[in-house]
């Protein structure tokens, strides 16, 4: 498992950040792509100071065709060749659906599916035509409920879901491995950790810690597997979500929202 | 007048060394992490002490940038304003963080804020230290003992525990204490490290969760108040000549860890360098 080169999305933030220390750790070429032209540099550096690895970076702004368009030009003039995919550039934006604007609603669509499509269009047109190649979808836990209060978010990673299996079953013949990854909340930030705070119990349990993560994605995507929930409670509940009606997940899931959603505004007040 | 650079300036064991060296007329600069924050601290400090010289920067040491652009900053003022000499560096910020966090250069937060940030912020301002024969201080912990640097996995991706991750990086406090006078004695320089004991102050519920709160908030029950732990500071500046010792408490000079020793220092030193990309000449 050496030489394989890796495009991470939203590459500088978090999750992308934590996957791209994880594919340096394990030797692996990285070409990294966000929309924060600074804090590409800033974690090319750090990770040029820690591994021994190539690092490329081209800030892109991933909902703007001709920016990919020049991300995988930029990638073909460096001799690029993907063996792996990981999408982890997506956006929330919290709020009811009638509390916020509609820029901000389609905002997650445009980011969490269209430009994922895109980037996975393109991405698979300069892949290693020898050997396997992986995708990763960072779905989330979300997908596995309809969820008021995040209701466009959730359904926007659902869609990300239903996409990555069937991908997968499509380009099987083609060697292609797809992998969604569904996680809970993760502690990417600070306000984030405010986040996970004001759900109490189950933020807390919910939660998993970002390295580990990342380290046991890459693994279950190189072993080929089509789903990941990291933590044994949140698969439980991804369980639960195929035995128990939606109308009544939905409604619980509502009222804890409500109640979460209250205690973050007076944190954040 | 003697000028001192406190870091993590805005509450808790730094505002109180605010306090302290302003009463014992040193000029301040302080250094916090929000803007607010300083406004509210140069506020308080300037309404008791009207006629000392307090400045404060902001700036978030997690990011080595902005340790570059706040020591940028430091640099001007003390160049325009002190003669380019510094007296003092008090590398006091510190942090706890419950889980696995990155900083935007991808280092764990708490080595890379309570460490790093110590490391490179005295790279960047040693010229005006050696000027004045400065003493470079750390607010180091007792709780560097029976802790070893874990050099195969310095920023513990691999098993995280909040304690252990603090543990080692107050143990990187001690040793940069320890590499400093190593290679900067003979140019004037004197480098310590304080145990301020169990203070009441906020850091294990600033952007913690769960279990670190939980403990923390039993712990505070104990403490005692900054302003006692604030005199090691001044009492170690204050003195004519420099003390010989590299560990203090609250009772004169402590004993430390045996893990403190050249070998650990000289590693710690270079991998410092290469973690911040940097060479001390």
């Amino acid at each position: 498992m050496i030489d394989l080169t890796v495009l991470i999305t939203g590459a500088s933030g978090g999750l992308g950040r934590a996957f791209a220390l994880e594919c340096a750790a394990r030797g692996f070429d990285i070409l990294l792509t966000d929309i924060n032209a600074e804090g590409l540099e800033r974690i090319k550096n750090g990770i040029l100071r820690q591994y021994d690895v190539h690092v490329y970076t081209k800030p892109c702004d991933i909902t703007n065709d001709s920016e990919v368009n020049s991300l995988i030009n930029y990638a073909k003039e460096a001799g690029i060749k993907l063996d792996m995919l990981l999408n982890v550039a997506g956006i929330d934006h919290e709020g009811g659906f009638t509390t916020q604007s509609l820029n901000n609603i389609t905002e997650i669509l445009r980011v969490n599916i269209e430009a994922t499509l895109r980037m996975t269009y393109k991405a698979l047109s300069i892949r290693r035509k020898t050997g396997r190649f992986y995708i990763v979808f960072v779905s989330s836990l979300a997908a596995m409920y309809p969820m008021p209060l995040k209701a466009t978010y959730a359904a926007s990673k659902r869609f990300l879901f239903d996409f990555s299996l069937a991908l997968g079953q499509e380009l099987k013949s083609e060697n292609v491995k797809v992998l969604a990854l569904c996680p809970g909340g993760m502690p990417t930030n600070d306000n984030c950790i405010k986040a996970i705070e004001a759900q109490g119990v189950w933020g807390e349990i919910t939660t998993n810690t970002l390295e580990k993560i990342a380290h046991r994605t890459i693994s279950m995507a190189l072993h080929g597997r089509k789903v990941y929930v990291p933590g044994t409670i949140n698969r439980l509940f991804s369980i639960v979500s195929r035995i128990v009606p939606a109308s009544i997940t939905t409604k619980l899931i509502h009222s804890r929202w409500h109640r979460a959603q209250e205690k973050w505004i007076i944190n954040q007040g | 007048m003697k000028t001192v650079v406190i870091t993590g300036a805005t509450s808790g064991i730094g505002f109180a060394v605010c306090h302290e060296l302003a009463a014992s007329n040193y000029s301040i600069v302080g250094v916090g992490r929000s803007d607010e924050n300083c406004k509210k601290a140069l506020e308080l400090l300037k309404k008791e002490y009207p006629d000392v010289p307090i400045v404060f920067f902001s700036g978030d040491l997690s990011r080595q940038i902005e340790v570059l652009r706040v020591s940028n900053e430091i640099r001007a003022y003390i160049e325009a304003k002190c003669n380019g000499q510094l007296y003092g560096l008090i590398n006091n910020a510190g942090c706890v963080r419950s889980y696995y966090m990155t900083t935007e250069d991808g280092y764990e937060y708490q080595f890379a804020v309570n460490h790093l940030a110590s490391f490179l912020l005295t790279y960047y301002l040693m010229e005006c230290l050696i000027k004045s024969k400065g003493r470079i201080i750390m607010t180091s912990s007792g709780s560097h003992k029976r802790m070893k640097m874990h050099w195969n996995d310095i920023m513990f991706k691999h098993g995280y525990n909040p304690l252990l991750v603090y543990k080692q990086s107050k143990l990187a406090n001690l040793l940069f204490a320890y590499g400093l006078n190593d290679r900067f004695a003979n140019h004037g320089i004197s480098a310590y490290g304080i145990e301020p004991g169990l203070v009441k102050t906020d850091i294990g519920f600033k952007n913690t969760g769960g279990l670190v709160k939980t403990v923390w908030k039993f712990r505070k029950r104990e403490g005692v108040s900054a302003d006692i732990p604030a005199k090691i500071y001044s009492f170690l500046l204050n003195q004519a000549e420099a003390p010989k010792g590299l560990y203090y408490d609250k009772s004169g000079e402590a004993e430390y860890s045996r893990q403190v020793n050249k070998e650990n220092a000289d590693r710690l030193w270079a991998l410092s360098e290469q973690l911040c990309g940097v060479r001390w000449g």
